[in-house]
Parts: C-alpha cells; sequence; structure tokens
C-alpha cells in the first residue's frame, strides 16, 4: 500500500502556499498506521479508496491507469475528475481520502503554524 | 470512581444501569440521592480529563463508536457520531443546552398521549435542578470568539432570532476543543458531574463492561450479563445505552415488540463553509457557542456555529492537489455553520455482521428543508461579510458570491450530492400507552417485561429539532424519581 499511498497523496495535497506536502508531512506512514488502528470496515474503505484513485481515476480523464504513469498536473485532474464524479460511490471514496489524510495532516506542526492555528 | 467490573459483581444491587451517558448518569445520581444502590456500567473506556490530547484521530479512535466511522446506509452513506467512552456522547459534544420545546411537548401529549407520563412541569422542575447543578448559562461575549460573533452580526443583519447557545461549562476558556474531551475539565459532561457525584454517594462506575444480555426471570429483568460477568439487580435493570444500543440489547434479550429498532429519527446536520476578508481563526472561542433559530418551527432547521478542528475543517473545504492546499491556506480566514434539521425521515436499526445495521434516507420533504436550510446559512454568511461560501454539494459551483445564495435552494434532490452526519438519534424503543403502539410503556417500563426499563432517547416518541442532552436527562430524571418512590 505504501507505493501507491505515496503517490495518491502527494498528488492530493502537494506542497502549496507555503505548506508542506502530505508526503512531507508523513502521510503515506500514518495510512499505513491508520490501516492497522480503525476499524476493519474503515481499513478497507481506505484501501478501496486508494485503489481507485490508482486505477480508476486516471480512466476518468480518458488515460490508462495507474496514476503514476500520469505527469503530476494529470494527476491532479485524474483525482479532481474522481471527487466530482457522477457516480456518488466514487465522490464518497474521495472524501474519505482527504478525510483521513486531514487526520494527520491538520495535526501537523508545520501546517498548524501556517494556517496561523493557535489555541 | 472506576471500579473493575469483575470485582463489582461479587454484589448485587438495587439498579444495574447499562450506559454512563446523559440518560444512565442523570438515572444514577437520581438514584443514590433517593438512597437506592446502584452500579453504571459502561462499554466503552474511562477516559480521564487529562488524557484529552488536542488532535482529532487519537481521540475519535478511543472516544467514537467505530473510530467515527458508524455509518446509516440508504440514498446516501450519513456518519452517525456517538460516544462511546465514560460519559458517553456528553464528552464528545459541544455541551449545547436546550429545553425540549413546548410546540413539540404538545405534539407528544396530543398525538402520543404521553401529557401524564411526562408532565412539561416536571420536566420543568427537573430541567431547573439540572441547570443549576451544571451551570447551564448562555455563552458569554468573552468566550465567543470571530467566528461566533460572526454569526451575532449575520443575524442581527438579516433581523432574524438567535442567541447565544446556553451550555452547560463552567469557566469556559474558549479553547474550542469540545469535540476531543474538554481539556480543562471546564464542559460539565457526565464523566466530570453526575457520575462522580453518584459515585460520591455510592454507586459503582464500570468502565470496559460491556452488557451482552438482560437475564429473565420469568418476564422479571433481574440482572445483566457481559464479557466474563454477571451482575443481579433486586429492584430493576435501566437500559440507557443509546438509541441505536438499547434496542440492539433488548433484541439480543429476547424482548419481542415488532417497534425495537423501528421508528428510528435523527438530526441530519449539513456543513457550509464561509470565507472572510479578515482572519476568523474559528480555532478560538466556543466550539458551538451561537445558535440561530428562526426557522425551527415553520422550517424544522436551525443554525449553529461549529469551531471544527483543522484535522476536520480541511476534509470540508473543495478540490484537490494545489487548489486544495490553497483552500487550506487560507482557512484561517474561514468559518463552519451547520444545519441542524428535524428531519421527517423514519429509519431503523438492527444487528448487523459489523454492529449495528442503520438504514435512513432523507426524504423529499426532507430535502426540501435541507436546502432551504442552506440558503438561509448562506445569506446569514453574507450578511456577516463572507466574501464567498463554499458550499460542498455536488452539482453546485464550488464556490458561490453574494447574490446567489439562491442557488442552494434549487440545488439537487439528491442526498447522496450532500455531505452530511447524523447525530441526535431518537425512537427506537418509543413509549406509548399500548404496547400495540410502542416498546416501552409510560411508566418507562419495557411494555410486557417487569423491572426493565429504557430512560435514554430512544423512548421519545419524535425527534425534537434541538440538541437533546437536556431533554434526554429530564426524561431520566422523572423516571428514576418513580423507580426510587
Amino acid at each position: 500500500m505504501a507505493g501507491q499511498a505515496e503517490i495518491v497523496v502527494e498528488a492530493l495535497l502537494p506542497a502549496e502556499a507555503g505548506l508542506p506536502s502530505a508526503g512531507e508531512a508523513g502521510v503515506p506512514a500514518f495510512l499505513e498506521r491508520f490501516s492497522s488502528e480503525a476499524p476493519p470496515a474503515m481499513g478497507w474503505a481506505l484501501r478501496a479508496a486508494l485503489f481507485c484513485a490508482s486505477w480508476l481515476s486516471p480512466l476518468l480523464i480518458r488515460r490508462l491507469p495507474p496514476l503514476s504513469r500520469l505527469a503530476p498536473r494529470d494527476r491532479e485532474r485524474a483525482l479532481a475528475a474522481m471527487a466530482g464524479s457522477r457516480w456518488a460511490v466514487l465522490r464518497q471514496l474521495a472524501l474519505l481520502l482527504k478525510a483521513t489524510v486531514c487526520f494527520h495532516y491538520g495535526a501537523d506542526p508545520r501546517v498548524r503554524a501556517a494556517i496561523g492555528f493557535h489555541r | 470512581m472506576i471500579a473493575p467490573v469483575a470485582e463489582a459483581a461479587r454484589r448485587d444491587y438495587d439498579y444495574v444501569i447499562v450506559g454512563s451517558g446523559a440518560a444512565g448518569a442523570t438515572a444514577a445520581r437520581v438514584l443514590t440521592e433517593a438512597g437506592r444502590s446502584v452500579a453504571v456500567l459502561e462499554e466503552g473506556p474511562a477516559v480521564e480529563t487529562r488524557e484529552f490530547g488536542d488532535q482529532a484521530w487519537p481521540g475519535f479512535k478511543r472516544m467514537l463508536r467505530d473510530a467515527g466511522a458508524q455509518t446509516a446506509r440508504g440514498r446516501a452513506f450519513i456518519p452517525v457520531l456517538q460516544g462511546r467512552c465514560l460519559g458517553g456522547s456528553t464528552v464528545v459534544n459541544s455541551a449545547i443546552v436546550w429545553r425540549l420545546p413546548e410546540d413539540v411537548w404538545r405534539t407528544w401529549r396530543d398525538e402520543h398521549g404521553l401529557g401524564a407520563a411526562l408532565p412539561y412541569e416536571r420536566l420543568t422542575s427537573a430541567w431547573e435542578r439540572i441547570e443549576k447543578e451544571l451551570f447551564i448559562a448562555p455563552t458569554p461575549r468573552e468566550a465567543w470568539g470571530e467566528v461566533n460573533r460572526l454569526a451575532d452580526d449575520g443575524r442581527r443583519a438579516l433581523g432574524v432570532s438567535g442567541a447565544p447557545t446556553r451550555r452547560n461549562v463552567r469557566d469556559c476558556r474558549a479553547s474550542a476543543r469540545c469535540l476531543t474531551g474538554c481539556p480543562t475539565g471546564a464542559k460539565q459532561s457526565m464523566l466530570v458531574s453526575y457520575l462522580p457525584k453518584a459515585a460520591a454517594a455510592g454507586a459503582v462506575v464500570c468502565a470496559d463492561a460491556q452488557v451482552e444480555r438482560v437475564i429473565f426471570k420469568g418476564a422479571r429483568a433481574v440482572g445483566v450479563a457481559g464479557r466474563g460477568f454477571m451482575m443481579r439487580a433486586r429492584r430493576g435493570v435501566v437500559v440507557a445505552a443509546s438509541a441505536i444500543q438499547s434496542p440492539l440489547l433488548l433484541k439480543k434479550s429476547g424482548v419481542s415488540s415488532v417497534h425495537l429498532g423501528r421508528h428510528f429519527q435523527g438530526h441530519p446536520g449539513c456543513a457550509m463553509v464561509g470565507v472572510f476578508d479578515r482572519p476568523v481563526g474559528m480555532w478560538r472561542g466556543a466550539t458551538q457557542g451561537y445558535d440561530i433559530d428562526h426557522h425551527r418551527a415553520d422550517g424544522r432547521f436551525k443554525i449553529e456555529t461549529i469551531a471544527l478542528p483543522p484535522e476536520i475543517a480541511f476534509a470540508r473545504l473543495p478540490g484537490v492537489g494545489r487548489d486544495w492546499a490553497r483552500r487550506i491556506a487560507e482557512s484561517g480566514h474561514a468559518a463552519v455553520w451547520a444545519v441542524q434539521m428535524r428531519a421527517h425521515a423514519e429509519g431503523s436499526v438492527g444487528a448487523g455482521p459489523f454492529g449495528a445495521d442503520i438504514k435512513f434516507s432523507l426524504d423529499r420533504r426532507d430535502m426540501v428543508n435541507m436546502r432551504r436550510g442552506l440558503r438561509f446559512t448562506a445569506e446569514l454568511f453574507f450578511a456577516a461579510g463572507a466574501r464567498e461560501v463554499l458550499p460542498g454539494i455536488h452539482g453546485l459551483p464550488e464556490s458561490l458570491k453574494p447574490g446567489e445564495a439562491w442557488r442552494l435552494e434549487a440545488g439537487p434532490d439528491d442526498p447522496a450530492c450532500y455531505s452530511m452526519i447524523l447525530s441526535h438519534l431518537f425512537g427506537t424503543a418509543r413509549m406509548s400507552l399500548k404496547a400495540c403502539d410502542g416498546a416501552v410503556g409510560p411508566d418507562f417500563r419495557v411494555h410486557g417485561a417487569d423491572n426493565l426499563y429504557v430512560v435514554d432517547s430512544s423512548v421519545f416518541p419524535t425527534n425534537i429539532g434541538v440538541n437533546p442532552q437536556h431533554s434526554i436527562m429530564a426524561a431520566a430524571w422523572l423516571a428514576a424519581e418513580r423507580m426510587a418512590g
């Protein structure tokens, strides 16, 4: 899962606007941990989301999978197509992916500092 | 305060209470004050105030049922959030307190015949006691933060009704961390209020004690059995495990009523993001400090502010890739407000292979109200000065500008186009005068069973359109007074 996750999360959340990328924030390792810590159904859903992002999303922009074959801009386009797909299940898997990535990314001290988060 | 269940099970109690949330803890508080011996059994762990961190995932994993992944299925998959820890959902909610609206109570009286079972004046007297004991008051201005102040601005600009939220907090530090457990113990959740009070009066409180069935002798409930323990109850078993777990426990225990698990109702919520030119910093201030209830009666919805932690808020922002990252970078300028709706829809709760099998689909009337609520929320945002609103709805533009709020009311009819959550759950063991109309009688006793009571929101005959903790506590208070008497 690790290699697949790295490609997907880097495309989902690249370094931009002073924020680290999801990869730099350690999201791929978190996803590994998450799969083992979460209830089984949640772990399966995450794996399904990563699979769809890697192997189905390129088809939505008429490219051959996997996502790793695509140029960075096309990877983003493919994931955007999945998030806005007419099939609700693909949209929900994209949302699950975003939500799971954020569990770790939003807790990263660099990210929190960059958005002015303090309590 | 916590006793190992194996040790606690060595003795008998007058009442064994299943569940330690708003209902169970209140029943324990009243019964112990009346001199009854009580054991409270909580399925989830005991998590102390000092253990509450400021990150969502560790908190969700430990304190929410299925780590927050419990889902209702129907025309859309909707997450159903419930606490699963000592103190129940009161530990992870935003401390919002509303009395049961009188118009809702009147339908209970007139359409369900429950006026004598739940007299409003007796509910009121319970609320008065609870409000005093849990320091309930409107959120003071100094705890508002910018996100709640903007809601007040928007409400005033539109000339609609709303007010600072009444909450059960004491010396709130406005850290916006209610959802992962109050780190200062200011929130008067059951963990720091009624459970310690009941324990001080002699209640035995056990965590990690999952009850698997109620034990009967004939038609009489005489105790409970769980993993590795049995506990005897001399006067009764009190089920207060939530509108999802209570019917499942009763079914597993052999209680047969066609109404068990049916009539499931809730309050679906849909959040929207408003972006302002100036910083908002939604992470400072009361987590939910302002309510706009203008359309509670005529539209069956109200609007709440909510300070989501970054880990949750980011996922509500649109886009992927660099677009999403740019949205995240400006999230300090964002506020999140949500529509909380009193849905007409009824679903069901049954046993599934991975826990509860929850079925729930919003109907056409609900979708009309939801869209109306979202439009109203956008109008409030713009009236408060938002430069754009991010609806997060499939089929609508990613961003709406002032003057475009109407588009929300013309949005899609399919619930799967919206990101919702379902909270505040009701009705799965509803109270009725006759056994043919519900599962529980007007004395909170399960129809056809002796000494088996249900005191949580399962017994509510309808959803109520406001945050239910206070109504649940008052109902449990009345039930416990009767049991004690």
